[in-house]
This record gives structure tokens, sequence and C-alpha cells, in this order.
């Protein structure tokens, strides 16, 4: 808000003129899905009108022939219109804008990730940057707005099925026989399913148990007929949470935890600055935090987890993690610091890629994004476009923000986005109980009339355990790391008497 | 570059102000509307006025520092005119700075604080908070006499909070739910010695202890309580309640020998050449009055029949009796003997409204059947055999004298003889002197003219170097909510002298503090008209029937659902900007009283935003919460600002996103948060920082933390976030004391069964028993982690390391998705 007052520059793509749109200088409200023909679009303009940085691509590139060629033979601006519904000025405009500017910043959030082609949208965004030299300075990059207090740290300490902790790879030989030195037991070499794929296994018969520790996968997981089903195969499911999930409803175990404000530890935010959690007050009586109540199951399962505090947990993780090594809970007294912090003189990094990449050679390889159509189209039986969610007053699956009354007052029930236009000619009125049925199921809820959504699409948030608007989204997940399409389904709408 | 101020040289950078440079040099000019980096108010507060050597008066805010410039920050001319601009903010601001439910409790209870735990359902945390001052809330919050609720403003409105009624709640509830572990600082390695296990005595004990020293207590009895112990019948205070509560006090690890009496088995010169480097004397004052009756000493003691009952006797009392005085004494006499089946005389030379006991307990001693015997005095008491003859005139009041004073004169002619099968004095107590004969310490211990000892009264010192006294024993015959607050202050004073410590700055005097008027016909009814009526809670009573014969506890206490209901009724008249008023911070500096504040409302309190709360009432115009507004949330209009017409305008706009930092740029209490309803000093919670719960952004924040509960939230100025929060930063963290969270583990076998609660071991053993099963089936494939993206990175870590040594699969995933 400060840097818009001083004069920055504002460009905002969301198919939803979000709070941000209203500020922006420019809002281009793209057909939803289609991030990846419009950046390409963009790079198309700066290519065709050489506004690229030949010096940082001579330099810091590979790769970039292949991309030029690419994106000229593939995204002329009038494939890019037509896909995009964005006029070829605007897309001009941004792309000037942004080749020109001395230093521009993108940011992306789940409207980009999302979708069937999220990663190539994301690697589509990364080679803008790359394009123009947009990196490696102040106040230029490209980065995720993470949406979760420590969604970064959980990919950093290596809750991912194909990574160890800080992203060191599985099958490098020195980095495995470190982790087995130090834990003292043989790492398991192949990788590991990801989440939507654990569902598909358990549905297949193969898969037995999940331990989930503090997320309500059957309530915020894309598609959740198929999820409810899975759950219900499993012989064990285990569930940490404060509050009761809608996961809880299908597991055996439920454990009460301590919540962020009843324990000490870190957490990264989405800039990697690693911070220290400390203790405000005591849990509620006599319940321990998620990782006491797991090493209690390892030590039955003949594993000793010998932690005496959170800190010794640190200890150990910095002996495994090179971008972790240099920091310690009295570096992070007074502030936070960005990892990598190599040895415990250096700063933290706060700005990643000064000089060069970490690749064999140092230089980073365009990428050739390529787009993947959404799972569902509108057609005539599902018309309109349903793009999913969060709101300003709400929290993910709600848990927490629900149980707090000023927001409640706020936003009280989910409500259904619904341009004028679409509202008129389906008789609706505002705050009209209305049925939204996709291929999966239907659920009910108030409409609210705005012209935050354009016509032909809807929009709801996922808040709220009724109505359990994940029952509607699409089965289509994302090609490389599986990601649901929660922002895009093809629905249809009926007024409830 | 240099400057001077106030003859000290400072060092001065390019474009600085004199208040920045002023800030630099840790100098004090004071400024309400000050708000960095935003433009100045139309009409600036102009307090931090200065003067500039041959320019005369400016406004450090906006005056630039130029080398050699010679600045002073508080001549004479700028005292005047600053303390001219605060006398005009004085005489528009109308508020309570303190609840005035608070100002008359001996104890110094932080009254509102605990009735607003209560509200929240946070009972051990009003507990935490009672307990800081005092630690026999289930005994005062039977026995007390409330000097809190004549001053509660809900009387102007229906009827005083029943605070009393609260705070026994409050203390039930921690009796029943098991005591709370107060913090006991390091030990010092000092010794002291207490004297006498009563209130006072308890409470000396427990705060010394508290801050580390080894404390012993005397007590000359069997048992410790003092008087709650043996002279408050079982019916007011069950003798078990009072156990528990003094065995959780002892429990801190205090040493209590009994049987050990002053002057009989141990004087001052022992305890001194013992080791003990103070004592504190708390022994009471069990000494009879009398009234100089001719046969007054045929009458029996009343108090040694309320410690006769309390020692679990039951004497034959016959059946007419007469109890002679109006105290507590008396009527707790009169009503113990009515239940051992006797018919009850209460004799009182004045009228009802002047017997020293409580009207609330003499109203029950007359339901119960007592009969009020008032205006009557006792000539002659004589015994013949199992009978007494008592001669009784009627009395009326003289005149006044000098001392304002209606002496008691029998009304001649009015003489009769009644007869009793028991006649019982209880006609008060005093200290006994007795005390100066126990040594040749003892024997410089000063006294008053009538032989009770002489204390200071702020600090409960003796004469004596090392020797301190309160309770009944310094003070005569008062409530346990005094004997205790003595007690606290000794222990306070105690741990000076033992630390060497130096007393505390003056406290700040009530000349700062804004009021509402102290009595009703100061006070604004039409304010108070606003706030609808509701009923107060009554506790259940024992029906009247069921009490004569037996001693069971009369008054039964609120229910939680009541105590909810009538902590609600609180009108939180403490300011809620008490600690974030800079207003009082400079009235205090600059020393200009509030007395003159307004005693008349101008606007009504505000609450339809769901988090702020606005009091316009409480305004001084500094625009700071418009400034500070990144989404012109808010419309403030200030007409005749600074005069007495002044007409405050405020209102929040469609565009405000609750982010609160209007609510934190504003230097008093007129906007307030809706969250935060306990109100504190600044010094008094801890301040910890830690991370904001909700999205990925990691904003720090800084909470503010008492009595095991976050009082509230607010943004840090370090990256990323810089001060900044969002609403659900600043205001949605209350989720974690949501009586919904989950506190048992829960476990079924199959999903056919219902959860049932289980012990921790019983479901560690369950999951591991299951997973080892499943892996030995199965393998190790098909099991997986699914991380958390709200728990550490030290427990995200351990989770995959769970999955990858323990289990032995790479399946372990987290929610980056959503």
């Amino acid at each position: 808000m400060r840097a818009l007052e001083r004069g920055l520059k504002l460009v905002v793509v969301d198919p939803r003129k979000t709070e941000l749109a209203a500020r922006a200088d420019i809002w281009l409200p793209l057909r939803p899905g289609t991030n990846v023909p419009l950046a390409n679009g963009i790079a198309h303009v700066i290519i065709r009108e050489g506004l690229y940085n030949r010096e940082f691509i001579e330099q810091h590139t590979e790769n970039f022939e292949a991309y030029a060629q690419y994106i000229l033979a593939e995204w002329p601006l009038e494939r890019v219109e037509r896909i995009t519904g964005i006029r070829r000025e605007y897309i001009e405009q941004i792309a000037r804008l942004y080749a020109r500017a001395e230093r521009a910043l993108i940011f992306w959030g789940l409207g980009v990730t999302e979708h069937r082609s999220g990663s190539n949208a994301v690697m589509a965004l990364a080679d803008l940057a790359l394009l123009c030299g947009h990196i490696g300075r102040p106040g230029t990059g490209a980065m995720p707005l993470r949406g979760q207090n420590n969604v970064q740290g959980a990919c950093d300490m290596g809750g991912l099925p194909y990574v160890l902790p800080g992203y060191q790879k599985l099958d490098d030989p020195l980095t495995r026989k470190k982790f087995e030195e130090i834990w003292g037991r043989p790492l398991p070499e192949a990788p590991g399913l990801t989440e939507t794929m654990m569902y598909q296994e358990a549905l297949a018969g193969r898969f037995k148990a999940l331990y989930v520790v503090g997320y309500d996968v059957a309530m915020t997981h894309g598609n959740l007929n198929k999820v409810h089903r899975a759950l219900e195969e499993l012989e064990l499911l285990v569930v940490h949470d404060i509050f009761w999930p809608k996961t809880a409803d299908f597991a055996h175990v439920v454990f009460p935890v301590a919540c962020l404000f009843e324990k000490d530890g870190t957490t990264d935010n989405g800039e990697r600055r690693v911070q220290r959690i400390r203790k405000l007050v005591d849990p509620p009586e006599g319940v321990l935090t998620d990782w006491q109540i797991i090493a209690e199951i390892s030590k039955r399962l003949g594993y000793e987890m010998s932690y005496q505090t959170v800190e010794d947990i640190f200890e150990e993780m910095r002996r495994l993690m090179p971008t972790f090594q240099g920091l310690t809970y009295a570096r992070l007294e007074e502030k936070g610091l960005c990892w990598p912090v190599p040895d415990e003189n250096h700063a933290g990094t706060e700005l990643m890629f000064t000089d060069g990449f970490p690749r064999p050679g140092g230089k980073a390889s365009f990428a050739l994004p390529k787009y993947w159509v959404p799972e569902e189209e509108p057609t005539y039986d599902y018309p309109f476009v349903l793009i999913t969610g969060r709101r300003l007053y709400h929290y993910n699956c709600g848990s927490m923000t629900r149980r707090v009354p000023g927001l409640m007052e706020w936003l009280p029930e989910e409500l259904v986005e619904i341009n004028p236009k679409d509202a008129r000619k389906l008789k609706i009125r505002e705050r009209d109980k209305i049925k939204v049925i996709t291929r999966r199921g239907e659920v009910i809820a108030r409409a609210h009339i705005t012209n935050r959504v354009n016509p032909g699409t809807i929009f709801m948030d996922f808040h709220f355990l009724e109505p359990l608007t994940n029952l509607l989204t699409s089965p289509g997940i994302d090609v490389k790391v599986h990601t649901p399409e929660y922002k895009v389904a093809a629905a249809r709408i009926e007024l409830v008497d | 570059m240099e400057m001077w101020i106030n003859e000290t040289k400072v060092k001065i950078k390019a474009g600085q102000t004199i208040l920045e440079v002023a800030k630099e040099a840790g100098i004090k000019i004071p400024t309400l509307c000050f708000l960095p980096g935003a433009e100045e108010p139309s009409v600036p507060c102009g307090l931090c006025v200065v003067e500039v050597e041959g320019r005369g008066l400016v406004r450090a805010c906006s005056t630039l520092a130029e080398p050699d410039m010679k600045v002073f920050t508080d001549t004479e001319e700028v005292k005047k005119v600053r303390k001219q601009k605060l006398e005009s903010l004085v005489a528009n601001h109308y508020g309570d700075c303190k609840a005035p439910c608070g100002q008359p409790c001996p104890g110094g209870l932080n009254i509102q604080g605990y009735i607003s735990f209560i509200a929240r359902g946070e009972y051990a945390s009003a507990l935490s908070l009672i307990k800081e001052r005092l630690p026999l809330p289930a005994t005062v919050g039977r026995v007390c006499p409330r000097f809190c609720e004549p001053r509660c403003r809900r009387a102007v409105v229906d009827m005083p909070v029943a605070i009393n009624d609260l705070k026994r709640f409050v203390a039930d509830w921690g009796l029943a739910h098991g005591e709370l572990k107060p913090e006991i600082k390091p030990p010092t390695g000092k010794r002291v010695a207490v004297v006498g296990a009563g209130p006072a005595g308890l409470s000396a004990a427990y705060y010394l202890r508290l801050n580390g020293h080894e404390v012993t207590i005397f007590e000359a009895r069997e048992e410790p309580g003092g008087m709650p112990r043996w002279a408050i019948p079982e019916f007011k205070l069950p003798k078990d309640v009072l156990r528990k509560e003094i065995e959780s006090i002892l429990s801190v690890g205090i040493e209590l020998k009994t049987g050990k009496a002053w002057g009989r088995d141990f004087n001052l010169k022992d305890l001194f050449e013992e080791g003990f480097e103070a004592v504190f004397l708390a022994i009471g004052s069990p000494k009879e009055r009398f009234h100089d009756v001719p046969g007054e000493k045929e009458a029996v003691s009343g108090l040694e029949i309320l410690y006769k009952l309390n020692s679990g006797e039951r004497p034959e009392v016959g059946k007419r009796v007469l109890v002679m005085g109006g105290g507590y004494t008396a009527v707790d006499v009169a009503r113990s003997l009515l239940r051992l089946g006797a018919e009850v005389t209460l004799l009182y030379p004045r009228s009802r409204m002047e017997m020293p006991a409580p009207q609330r307990e003499i109203r029950e001693a007359e339901k119960e059947g007592v009969k009020l015997f008032l205006m009557a005095l006792p000539l002659k008491i004589e015994k013949a055999g199992d009978t007494y003859k008592v001669l009784i005139a009627r009395t009326v009041l003289s005149e006044p004298d000098q001392n304002k004073a209606r002496k008691i004169v029998p009304l001649e002619g009015s003489e009769e003889t009644h007869e009793f099968d028991l006649v019982v004095r209880a006609w008060g107590e005093e200290p006994d002197p007795e005390f100066k004969n126990f040594g040749e310490l003892e024997a410089q211990l000063a006294t008053t003219p009538g032989g009770q000892i002489k204390v200071s009264s702020g600090t409960q010192a003796t004469n004596l170097e090392g020797v301190w006294a309160g309770g009944d024993f310094a003070s005569g015959p008062k409530t346990v909510i005094q004997a205790v607050a003595a007690g606290r202050r000794a222990a306070e004073n105690i741990h000076r002298y033992l630390m060497g410590l130096e007393k505390k700055g003056s406290t700040v005097s009530a000349k700062f503090d804004f009021n509402r008027g102290r009595r009703p016909e100061e006070m604004d009814l039409d304010f108070y008209r606003d706030f609808p009526t509701v009923p107060r809670e009554t506790p259940s009573e024992r029906p009247v029937a069921e009490r004569v014969g037996q001693f069971e506890e009369v008054v039964l206490g609120l229910t939680e659902e009541q105590a909810r209901r009538e902590a609600e009724r609180c009108l939180k008249c403490g300011c809620l900007g008490f600690h974030k008023c800079t207003f009082r911070e400079v009235l205090i500096a600059e020393n200009v009283a509030a007395t003159k504040g307004r005693k008349r409302a101008k606007y009504k309190i505000d609450s339809d935003h769901p988090f702020i709360e606005v009091d316009s009432n409480k305004c001084i115009g500094c625009y700071r919460c418009v400034r500070s507004c990144l989404y012109e949330g808010l419309e403030l209009k200030i007409y005749a600002q600074g005069t007495p017409e002044e007409e405050i305008h405020f209102s929040f706009t469609e565009n405000c996103v609750s982010c609160g930092s209007c609510v934190d740029a504003c230097p008093t209490g007129a906007l307030t948060r809706k969250d935060s309803t306990v109100p504190f000093a600044k010094g008094e919670v801890r301040e910890i920082r830690t991370v904001c719960a909700y999205c990925g952004t990691g904003c720090n924040i800084l909470a503010r933390v008492k009595n095991g509960s976050i009082l509230e939230v607010t943004g840090e100025n370090i990256p990323p976030n810089y001060g900044d929060l969002c609403v659900k930063g600043r205001f949605g963290y209350v989720f974690y004391r949501h009586p919904e969270r989950l506190k048992k583990p829960l476990l079924r076998e199959s999903r056919s069964q219902d959860f049932k609660e289980a012990s921790w071991e019983e479901a560690f053993d369950f999951v591991a028993e299951r997973l080892q099963k499943i892996k030995e089936t199965y393998g190790p494939q098909a099991i997986g982690v699914l991380c958390s993206a709200r728990t550490t990175n030290e427990e995200t870590f351990v989770a995959q390391k769970f999955a990858r040594a323990v289990i032995g699969t790479n399946n372990v995933d987290n929610p980056a998705r959503v």
C-alpha cells in the first residue's frame, strides 16, 4: 500500500476483481486456467520487440534460442488473445512495462499453481524474469505468496516425497550416507507417493495407513468424494489437530495437540525467513505437542527419538541441512534470517541468485512452458466456471477463524459470488439460496451478486463445513506435481425454492 | 553537525527535526499527534513546543534542527503553553481511567479484570489474577462485606454486579479443578518468621515465599486459619473450604509450626537468634470487650461459643437466649444458637442501620428467626440458678456532641426485667496488650495510647528493625480482606528490606485518574440510560426451614451459567486503553491534573464495528487514527476543535478492512479493541514476540501475556511486516482459547464404532501396534505421513524422519497445494 502511494505500478492478473485488483493500475481478468498462454504471450512481445536483457541472458542463462523459437512459433498474440480473452494491446502494454522497468517483481499465488498446467505456469513466469534479467537484484525476482503459516517450512524440512530435508537429493550417495549415519537407519530408496497418489493407491487397495499431522484433507482437498472414498479404505487413519477436523470423521485415532501459541520452535515464511515461534501460554491441560506424540509412537516402534527440547531437534536439522548450518536459536533471537545460511557468520540470504544459479555451470535454463487446457470447460449443461479460493476474513479450512466471533460477524457463511448479468438471467436475487452442481456433486449456499466476478464465472471459498465446496471441485490435477485443479470446474446453478 | 538541547550537546543529521534529534539523544519531548511518515494534522496537538534561542517557541515536530541551535525543552514559557493545551484537552475528556469498583477494595484487586476473564470462560486466568493480591479467595468470597459493590456503576442502571459472588465462583472452581501453580522466584537464602496463621500471616507468608524467601509460620493453636477457622461459623464458611485454601497456600513451600505460642514458647529475641532476619506479627485481636454492666461477667462469651462450635462441640444452650451486641460476632453467635434449637433475641442499643454487621447478614438472621431487640440496653444481669434475669431499658440517642457522635441514653421508666436461659455477650474484641511482657525486645515495641501495637500504615513496620505487624493485631478487629492486604503489604516491605531494595517511587496519585463521577449525583445518568438492564444473578440458598438444627453452608454460590451471565453485566468502566494511553503519561509528566475532566458525556459509545469500540468522549483530536489508515477506512470530523463547543464525528467507512492499526495509533481509550477486555498497565504484562499463526507472510507479532492468557496482539516493527498486521493477525488470535479445543485422545478400533476417550498411553500403543501390523503385512509403502503447514519446522522434521527412518518410506507430503 505504501509502495503504491509512492508510485509503484501494479498489474494484477486475476479472473476476479480482488481487493488488490481494485487498486491496480492494470487489471487483467483473464479466462480461468489460461496463465501459461498469457505469460507466453508477454514473452512473445518481449522477444519480438527485442526488449529482453541480452547481456543477462548471455551471461546467466542457457537454452534461450530454443525458448525464443518455441515462443515465437507457438504463441502468436492472436492465439493468446483467443485463449485468454485479453486484448493484445494490454498484453503488449504489460510486456513493455515489465521489460522496461528498472526493477520488477512477479508474485503468484495458488491461482497460478492450482491448474493442470500450474507448474508450467510457474516456469513461464520464471522465464519472464530471466528474459528481462529481473532476478538477483533488490526489487526483482519471482516468488510465490504462501498461504499457510509454515507451508514453506513443511517443504524446506523435507515434507515431500521426492527430496530430503533442505531439498537434498534422495539418490545422492553422500547425502544418503550422512542421513543414515545420524539417524542410524537405512533410508528408503524409492521416491514416495504424492498425497494425491496416496488416495489413488488407497482406492487400488495398495495403501493402508495414513498419519496426518494437522491437515484437514477431508475438507480441503479437491474432488472430495474420491478422497473420502479413499480414506474409508484405510486400515488406520491417525489425525492430529486442535479442533475436530472433517478428516477425523474417517479416523481411528484423534490426538489433540498444542497450537502455535503454546510451544517453541521455528517456522519459515514465504521469503525463506526462519523465525522463532515462542510459547505464549500453556496448552490445555495434559495436551502434548505434535513432535512429542510422534516421538512416543516412534519409541513403541523401536526407534528412540531422544530429544529433550525442540532446540535439540533444531541442532540435528542444522547438522543435516547445509542451508541451515549457520542458524542457531541464539542468532534468531532478534529477528529471523533467510536461508541459506551456510555458516554462523553468514548474515542470511535475503536475495537469491545474486551471482548465478545452483546448476552445473551456474546458469539458469529457459524452460519451454507447455499448456494443458483445464480438465473441464463450460458446456451447455454446465455453463459456468466455478473458481474456488479464500477470503480475507477466513483462513484455509476455517477451523480457527470460524471460532473468532468478530470474523464470523464479517463473514458468517459461504456466499456464491455471481455476476449481476447471470443473476438476472437466472432470476436470482441477493442472498437467495442456490444449488451449485458439478459433475461430481451439488451443494446449497446463498448467492452474493457482485461485479467482482465476470459473467460466466462463479466464486466460492472453502472455509465452511456446510457447504463442503470441495465436493464440487475438478478431478483434474497438475501434470507434474499433482496439485488439484481447484480453480476451474464446470458448474450449473439452480435456484432453490 | 551539532546543536544544544537543554545545554547538552547533541549530534544532528541533515533534514532531522528537533523532535527526531531529541528522541535519538534520549531527551523526552511530549507529543500526542506526531506519527512518523504521516502528514501533520490540520490542528496539531502543539505539545512538542520548545523554546529556541532567538526564535521563541516552535513546534519540535515540524522545525528542522540547525547547527548550533540552542533548544530548551522545559522552560517556564514552554511549560505554561503545554499546560494550557493539556488543560483544554482535559476539559473535554470524559471517562474512567480505572474502574471505580477497584478503588475501595482494601485488597486492591483488579476486579474488572477478573470479571472479564470469567466472562471469557478463562477461570484459571481469573483466579491467577485474583491470587496476585489475594491468596484466600474462597474464604473472602464468602465473608467479604463487599466494599466494592456499592461503588459499581451498574447500580445506576439496575443493580451492582455481584462481584463477590463471582470471586467465590471462580475460587470454588479452582478448588474443584486443582490448584494453580504460581511462579516461585529462586531461593534468596533469607528466613522470615510469621507469627500467627490467620489471614494476615498466611498472606504475608505466601507472598514472601513467592519472592523466594524461606518462611516459617508459628501458630499458637492446633490448626491454622485464625478467625476464619475458629470464629466464623461453619454455615458461612465451611471448614474444608478454608482447609483446602490454606493447604494450597502452604503447598508453595511454607513451613507451619502449630502449638507454638509467642510469649509462651518463644519471643522475638529467640527468633532472631534462630536466624530469622525478619518477623511478621499477626496474632489477631482476641481480647473481649466489656461495658461495665453489673453482672456482665455472668454472661457467656460469644467468641467462646463460636470457638467451641468450630471445634466440633455442640453445647446445651437452653431455650430462651439473649445475645448482646450488633457486630459480626453477635450475629454469628445468634444464628449459631438458633441452629442449636434456641429462641434467640439480639439486643442492640441503636437502630438496625447502625449495627456494624452487614445488613445482608442481619436480614438472614431475621429470616432464620432471630428476634431483633433494637434501641435497648442491658442495665443489670443476674444469674439465679439456671435462669438469668436481665434488666433492660429502651434507649434514645443524645443530641450530637462536638464530635457529632450521639450517645446512648436509657429511657427513664422503660426498665423491665426479662428472663433467659442463657445470656451471651458479644460486644466486640480488641488486641491484647499483654505482648509487651513477652521479652526485652517486645518491651521496646511502640504502642498506641490504647495499648495496641503501632505500625506505619504504608509499610506495616513497627518501630523495631526487622519487625512488622499486621492484621487485627495491628488494626483491631477488621475484615479478612483487610488482614490479607496488610499481610501482603508487609510482605512487600519485608522483601525490600531483606533484599536491600529501594522503596518504589511514589505511586502516581489519583489526581491523574479521570472519573465519570464519584457519587451518583455527580454522574451523567443519561449516559447510563443506554445500557440495557439485566437482572442481577443471585446465588441459591439453603431454605430457611433446613437451616435450623444443622450447620451446612447457607449460600450455595453461582452456577457456571449464572456466573457467565453475571460477568457479562460488567459495564467495563475502567479504560481498556489504559496500557496504551500516552495522554495520561503526558499529563503525569507535565503534572496536569485530570480532576477537571468532564462529568457529562457528549457521545454514545459506538460498538458497531466487529472488533473496535469507539468512545469519542475520550478523543483528543490528534487524527492519528485517520492518518495511520492505509485504506481510507474511517472518517473523523471535528468542529470547533479545542473549544468547549467541540463536536466530534467519527465513523468507519465501507473500506475498513479491520486491520486495527487505528487502534494502535490512538493515544487514548477513544479506540479500543473488543478482544482486549482485561484492563492492565504497561509494566504488568510480559511482551513476547512470535509469528502470526495464519498465512505464510510470517508477520511478527508482539503478544501481551498475563495470567496465562493472551491479552492482546500487536504488530512488531521488524521484517517482514514492520508493525503492520491484517485482521486475522491482530484480532484472530483468540481461537486458541475456544472451548471446542480438543483435549483428550480419541480412539476407535474400526469406523463402525463410536469414538471413546482414551489415555495417551492407550492411544500411543494402539497406533504403534497397528502401524507395525500394516507394515509387516503390506510393507512400508502402504503407509504415508502427511505433514502440516501449521506446525513448526522441528515438528515437520520429526514427522518426515518418522516416515523415512522409522516406517521406512518416502511417502511423505504436505499441504503445499492448498
